[in-house]
């Protein structure tokens, strides 16, 4: 048989349950907008009935925890896919800025191109006019200016980028540091069973944020989490932290060592390093060697068409650009024009001034295999087509990858976001089982008040 | 109650929505700006390839058209000068007749030698031509072609060369633009200058008159023929000058097709972005302001 007691502590541990659970609804009001909260859910059980011979009584309600709810297979991609955004936007940025060289203005290589053959045919029917000769001057020196100018944009622009790589490892240390740390609390805590999801949350966050810089592989173990890139490189191991760290390479730039000392630059994958380190390395030496190739090769047959003739004077012609390197490295930011009198444009085939002969050999570069076996012409519409191929298809990744992962992060939202409609239910539910608890404890006690009276005369 | 969870917070989705029609609006606005759908190569890599080459040959079309308008207006003063120059020799070849007449003095004879002298200086004067500064029939030279030489057989002293220029006025398409003097003048059989020198010659002596008309003749037949190379050379040009109009409109066109903006598609899609910029920022608005709990008693 049940006693009045006993009804009492079956109110009481109700009127705890409930107050439990509004705290969670609390919690998940408070933290309604926090980035990377999940929701707590109480978890509500009965408690173990007491049998008295063939009776049962109910023995109450106990809140056995909070639960947070969250979704790790979820969180996973959330985090891959953040890596590729990070990676992508950083190229694309990177080559936004780099394809502007190339994008068609009055001063770009295109133009400078035709500019300086249109310069040299007019030469055609006045071989002996200076001022036609100096109009021809002018292009080439422009010429050489417009590759000056992509040239230097671009090295420019990688130092930038190599700044950007030293910024992100120093973000990145900092967050696996943080994450390390956050690490030594969860297991502490979960060493004496205790609930640590606000820890786990910061955690998420935070591993979120990594995930934008590098690439990240998670490993859950009984002694914590382990965090390393793609390659194996280790970043957080339990409380520890592993700092990467930058070293300048040959070419002055900034190489990523991991904290064994091995270089781990051309290792990573996905995230901001990589995508940084990809338009760095990569693509804007690629397009810095093209301006090489072309400027050296448009040189080089210029030059050697300008020896094939003879000047004003009827002395054989010399070069019109400084020479170029033997493998052209580096002529495209160094292009100059060798000469500045323009009766050295040797337009004469045969010595007489009012020849035009040689004219045609200069003019007929515009049409000749000079760079990669190509006109200058083809070759730069080519170098034109690849970095704007190179961007376009990164964009088109880039705004795909954003999609998936605003999927991803709805549907993380629809598992752990907090909907306040639920949490007011909640809380008028909570509010009103506490009320009827509270009302059973008033009405036991009014039992006791008769129980204790009854005898008593007044 | 087994009904999907409803993500509670739509708004990054729908800020997402809003930047990227705000992206579209700032596209489209260039686009309208330029009048050019490819302002960086990304926005159609192979098209900006393609303009870059349609540029180039647009500038060559453009050079190759200077070339002709500088040289078809050497070519008609050259011709102007050659027809002078037979109507000269013409004139020259009328006198030689005139004091072929065996009824002539002396006298008359030295006066029509001298009207013949006047014509050969009148030679010299035209066979000097210059055209913006270069001799027009001195070959490749920067000196004067023709020098009076009263010890030369022909009377004159030619000083430029047999050099000849060619203008490209097309893709592998050269012209040859001048003739030598020696070419057109000195020829041999039917040296102009020769055969008005053996006239004055011949006149004064009373010798040799009827052998120097006919040399005349010859020289006179020449020149003729010569003057074909110019009528022939101004309609070539004029030929590829029509044909370098079109090939022009056909790549301005060309150009056209691969850059130009879509006007009226765009104006309309950029209209559209606006409407669906404002739909969103409407949505955003009316998004609740509240929740249940507004409506719980206090």
């Amino acid at each position: 048989m049940s006693s009045l007691f006993g009804i009492l502590s079956i109110a009481t541990g109700a009127l705890g349950a409930d107050q439990g659970a509004m705290d969670a609804t609390t919690n998940n009001v408070a933290n309604a907008n926090t980035p990377g909260y999940s929701r707590l859910r109480p978890v509500l059980t009965e408690n173990v009935p007491i049998v008295v011979g063939s009776l049962t009584y109910g023995s109450g309600v106990s809140l056995e925890k909070l639960q947070s709810l969250r979704d790790p297979i979820l969180q996973v991609r959330i985090d891959e896919e953040t890596q590729q955004q990070g990676q992508l936007n950083a190229f694309v940025s990177a080559m936004q800025q780099a394809q502007t060289q190339f994008s068609g203005g009055s001063g770009d290589i295109g133009t400078q191109i035709s500019n300086f053959f249109s310069s040299l045919s007019q030469l055609g029917p006045d071989p002996e006019s200076l001022s036609l000769r100096q109009g021809v001057l002018t292009a080439a020196g422009n010429l050489a200016n417009s590759f000056n100018n992509a040239a230097n944009n671009l090295t420019q622009q990688r130092s930038s980028l190599d700044l950007g790589v030293t910024q992100a490892v120093e973000q990145i240390n900092s967050l696996t540091g943080q994450i390390a740390q956050l690490n030594t609390h969860i297991s502490e805590l979960q060493g004496v069973n205790q609930d640590a999801s606000a820890f786990l949350d910061q955690r998420d966050d935070l591993i979120g944020q990594l995930s934008s810089l590098i690439d990240v592989s998670t490993i859950q173990s009984d002694d914590g989490l382990t965090l390393t890139t793609s390659n194996g490189t280790a970043l957080v191991a339990g409380g520890q932290s592993f700092s990467l760290s930058t070293q300048v390479n040959s070419s002055g730039f900034q190489d990523v060592y991991s904290s064994q000392g091995s270089d781990i630059t051309t290792q990573l994958t996905s995230g901001q390093l990589a995508g940084l380190l990809a338009a760095r390395d990569q693509n804007i030496p690629a397009l810095l060697s093209n301006l090489d190739t072309l400027s050296s090769g448009l040189a080089n047959a210029l030059n050697t068409a300008n020896q094939q003739g003879f000047d004003l004077s009827g002395n054989a012609g010399g070069n019109i650009f400084t020479p170029p390197p033997a493998n052209g490295q580096g002529y495209a930011a160094n292009m100059a024009i060798a000469i500045t009198d323009p009766s050295l444009i040797a337009a004469s085939s045969d010595g007489t001034p009012g020849s035009n002969g040689n004219v045609a050999v200069l003019s007929a570069v515009d049409s000749s295999p000079v760079a990669g076996g190509q006109t200058p012409t083809d070759y730069y519409s080519n170098v034109v087509f690849g970095v704007g191929n190179d961007v376009s298809n990164a964009t088109a990744e880039l705004n795909a990858s954003q999609l998936i992962l605003n999927q991803l992060q709805d549907q993380r939202g629809q598992i752990s976001g907090v909907s306040l409609d639920e949490e007011a239910a909640n809380m008028v539910q909570y509010q009103n089982a506490y009320n009827a608890a509270a009302r059973v404890v008033t009405t036991i006690d009014e039992m006791l008040q008769t129980v204790i009276n009854m005898g008593v005369t007044s | 109650m087994s009904s999907i969870r409803v993500n509670p917070y739509p708004m990054p989705d729908l800020l997402a929505a809003l930047e990227h029609l705000q992206q579209q609006q700032n596209t489209d606005t260039l686009e309208l700006a330029t009048g050019t759908k490819i302002n960086q190569p990304s926005d159609d890599p192979a098209g900006a390839a393609q303009l870059v080459q349609i540029n180039d040959s647009l500038g060559q079309t453009d050079s190759f058209q200077r070339s002709i308008a500088s040289i078809s207006d050497q070519f008609s003063t050259a011709n102007s000068i050659l027809s002078s120059v037979v109507s000269a020799v013409q004139r020259a070849i009328s006198l030689g007749v005139e004091g072929a007449n065996g009824t002539l003095s002396q006298d008359d004879r030295d006066n029509v030698a001298a009207e013949v002298s006047g014509i050969q200086s009148q030679l010299i004067s035209l066979a000097n031509t210059s055209y913006q500064g270069q001799y027009l029939f001195a070959g490749t030279t920067n000196l004067q072609p023709y020098i009076a030489d009263p010890n030369s057989p022909s009377g004159v002293t030619y000083q430029g060369n047999t050099g000849t220029n060619q203008v490209t006025i097309g893709n592998g398409y050269q012209i040859q633009v001048n003739l030598p003097g020696s070419q057109l003048f000195n020829a041999p059989g039917s040296d102009m200058f020769q055969a008005v020198n053996d006239l004055i010659t011949g006149l004064k002596n009373d010798s040799g008159i009827d052998t120097a008309v006919s040399e005349l003749n010859a020289a006179y037949t020449y020149l003729t023929g010569q003057q074909v190379f110019y009528g022939n050379a101004i309609n070539q040009v004029q030929d590829q000058q029509t044909y370098l109009s079109s090939a022009q409109v056909s790549l301005e066109q060309q150009q056209n097709t691969v850059a130009a903006a879509d006007i009226a598609g765009t104006a309309t899609q950029l209209a559209s972005a606006q409407t669906a910029e404002n739909a969103t920022l409407s949505a955003i608005g009316r998004s609740p302001q509240s929740s249940l709990f507004d409506y719980l008693p206090l």
